[in-house]
């Protein structure tokens, strides 16, 4: 019983996928126009540009309100045209791959937020390589993969507020007890940065001793069982460090169905819609975090000036629409204020 | 004659894929030329090697009315073990060849459980789904390794003819397990052990040792897909081809591959497997947005399954 028109089938199928439908080429103009080529760069100042905005993972609160902030520069610019996509289980093949088509289409700025900047670098290289003005926001990749850095503030400023903030909580300058931190995953560079900065703070306030450093892999039920496993571990627990926007409402859950809102103090980074609740019912005192809607703004505007030359390596400043003038720093563009939000003010911010 | 006439109704999956397919290349080419484009095709390509290649072995082991859920895992386990060698001092060449014994003790050990110990495929996987993983984060510590040296990327990222490497490897193993499953009486055998496995077994075939090479070969070829994914990708890391079982068991059902065993081959899977990478890669060139890809996806299993319902009833008395 054999099956030569399988056979046959199979070979016919497989010259016609592996020459990647090479009888159409002809008919079709070439997928990277010229206008992207980095000569023709200074020409393309204020014309219609496609600007991708890449997040580490899509649909989770953090990176909505970076993309509305987004939207809000290019409608203002009227010139953008922007693309928002991203992998929604965060992995990174799905995010290099993405960039992969971009480049493929002939984009003229993609701007990402790397989950995992050595599984990105190649394809970011690749697009550099084909004209595409690559900028990074939120977190940084491998300096030579891209060109600008859109910083929301620096990781010693985020380290200290944060070190500070729960020390201020805790009873200030005396401030006693036992510390622990809950990060994203163990390679994270945002984390890993800020985590140093805390380490150098934390002699600052004897009182305070930092008991345990855990991964929560940017998992929700993770977490939420981590800070579990923390309070148990270390009955005498006086502060929990949530360092990632998902695993901080996870640990303030986890405190406060352990009935212990007010003996374990949580603090880190998150939107304020995502810690209203917590805010409020006092499991939380303070959150801290950069305005997050101007992060996504002034990556577009970035993106901007970057194709039409206003922006350039000796810039000191970037007029940022509505934002006003941005300090630079290297090859940094610096948001700038580190916000934190209590009871008294959460109310002042929708996102 | 009148069996013939049969033979023929046997390849309407096929045609209907094939002519879905078409659909979604013409509708492509006529909104987006540049996507059908040679560049943007062979470009897009490299994005769908390892679940290509982890569909082969599948389609097998599915035809056999089994399954392996840890072929991601097991992947991941393959590409630690090359990046930690080669941290560790070791060629790279040399470190693929570990990892292709890595992933063909780990579908070994598959084998063992499913042949000899005769647990059921989908538990024996279902364990070792999770023990690979957890062993290749465990290693490693979730630390990626990179920095690979640019002949051994040629792996993963160079080009023959204008051909991508991987894609030759892909077809010239596309066509010897075709001939192996349509030739051999290894590969009839397959079929007859989905079919009835008391009955093969009665009628002389060795079912646990075809189980057991069957499990081995899926391993085996794990670790050539973890080698080629770290050689593209520059880049080894626990965390690759998480999920990755999913799509790959997609490709050979939409393939035309009975899940109950007994009724399948390889040029259903391949048109699977060009389905679902073309649907995937167009949904996300065209409408940008992730989440609409697994929709997509669900739906063409969805509708291939029904179609096929609908033209199988007509012809055949319903199994079991």
């Amino acid at each position: 019983m054999s099956r030569p028109p399988q056979l046959l089938l199979a070979g016919i199928l497989l010259s016609v996928f592996l020459t990647g439908c090479a009888n159409k080429p002809t008919e079709t103009p070439p997928a990277v126009q010229p206008a992207n080529t980095p000569a023709a760069g200074k020409a393309q100042a204020g014309k219609k540009i496609t600007v991708c905005l890449l997040p580490k993972k899509k649909g989770i609160p953090y990176f909505t309100s970076c993309a509305k902030g987004a939207e809000e520069a290019a409608k203002e610019l009227g010139n953008v045209n922007l693309i928002y996509d991203g992998p929604t289980d965060g992995s990174a093949e799905k995010s290099a791959s993405l960039i992969e088509q971009w480049t493929l289409k002939g984009v003229d700025v993609i701007a990402v937020s790397p989950n995992d900047p050595e599984v990105l670098a190649p394809a970011m290289t690749k697009a550099r390589e084909k004209g595409v003005h690559l900028l990074t926001w939120d977190a940084d990749a491998k300096p030579d993969t891209r060109e600008f850095l859109v910083n929301q503030a620096t990781p010693k400023e985020i380290g200290y507020t944060l070190v500070d903030t729960m020390a201020k909580d805790l009873g200030g300058e005396g401030a006693q007890g036992e510390v622990a931190i809950i990060t994203a995953t163990v390679t994270a560079a945002n984390q890993n940065e800020w985590m140093k900065y805390m380490k150098e703070r934390l002699p600052k306030y004897p009182g305070l001793k930092l008991v345990a450093t855990k991964p929560s892999n940017e998992d929700q039920k993770l977490a939420f069982s981590v800070a579990q496993d923390l309070m148990k571990a270390y009955p005498n627990l006086k502060g929990l460090f949530a360092i990632s926007s998902v695993a901080f409402p996870a640990a303030a859950e986890a405190v406060k169905q352990a009935g212990k809102a007010g003996k374990v103090l949580v603090t880190g980074l998150a939107t304020p819609n995502d810690m209203r609740a917590y805010v409020k019912d006092g499991t939380v005192k303070s959150v801290i975090l950069w305005n997050t809607v101007d992060l996504g703004y002034l990556t577009v505007q970035t993106a901007r000036a970057v194709v039409d030359g206003t922006l350039t390596k000796e810039s000191k400043t970037l007029k940022a629409g509505r934002l006003g003038e941005r300090r630079i720093e290297g090859d940094n563009v610096l948001l700038g204020n580190i916000l934190v939000f209590t009871k008294e003010n959460i109310d002042e911010y929708e996102f | 004659m009148n069996r013939r006439s049969r033979q023929r109704f046997a390849y309407w999956h096929e045609i209907l894929l094939a002519g879905l397919l078409s659909c979604l290349l013409v509708w492509a080419w006529r909104t987006d030329p540049a996507f059908v484009s040679r560049d943007a095709q062979v470009e897009l390509s490299t994005h769908v090697w390892e679940l290509a290649l982890l569909a082969l072995p599948m389609t097998l082991i599915v035809i056999t009315a089994g399954i392996d859920l840890s072929v991601g895992s097991a992947m991941a386990l393959c590409a630690v073990t090359l990046g930690l060698t080669y941290e560790a001092g070791v060629p790279p060449l040399v470190g693929s060849l570990l990892a292709l014994l890595v992933g063909t003790a780990a579908g070994a050990l598959n084998g063992l459980f499913v042949a000899k110990v005769r647990v059921h495929p989908l538990i024996v996987t279902l364990a070792t789904l999770a023990v690979y993983r957890g062993i290749a984060e465990g290693v490693s510590l979730g630390r990626p390794v990179s920095g690979f040296p640019d002949s051994f990327g040629f792996l993963g990222r160079g080009e023959v003819g204008g051909v991508p490497l991987p894609g030759l490897i892909f077809a010239v193993l596309a066509v010897a397990f075709s001939i192996v499953l349509a030739k051999t009486p290894f590969g009839r055998c397959l079929y007859a052990l989905g079919h009835n496995e008391t009955a093969a077994r009665f009628s002389g075939i060795a079912v646990d040792r075809v189980k057991l090479w069957l499990y081995t070969l899926s391993g085996a070829m794990t670790g050539l897909a973890g080698v080629l994914l770290v050689a593209r990708r520059n880049t080894a890391k626990a965390d690759l081809g998480a999920g990755m079982e999913l799509d790959v068991i997609t490709a050979v059902v939409l393939g035309g591959t009975s899940i109950f065993g007994g009724r399948g081959n390889l040029v259903g899977t391949v048109l699977g497997v060009l389905l679902i990478h073309e649907a995937r890669e167009f949904v996300s060139w065209h409408w940008q947005r992730d989440e609409l890809n697994l929709v997509v996806i669900g739906a063409l299993l969805i509708l291939s399954v029904l179609v096929q319902r609908v033209l199988s009833s007509g012809r055949q008395e319903e199994r079991h």
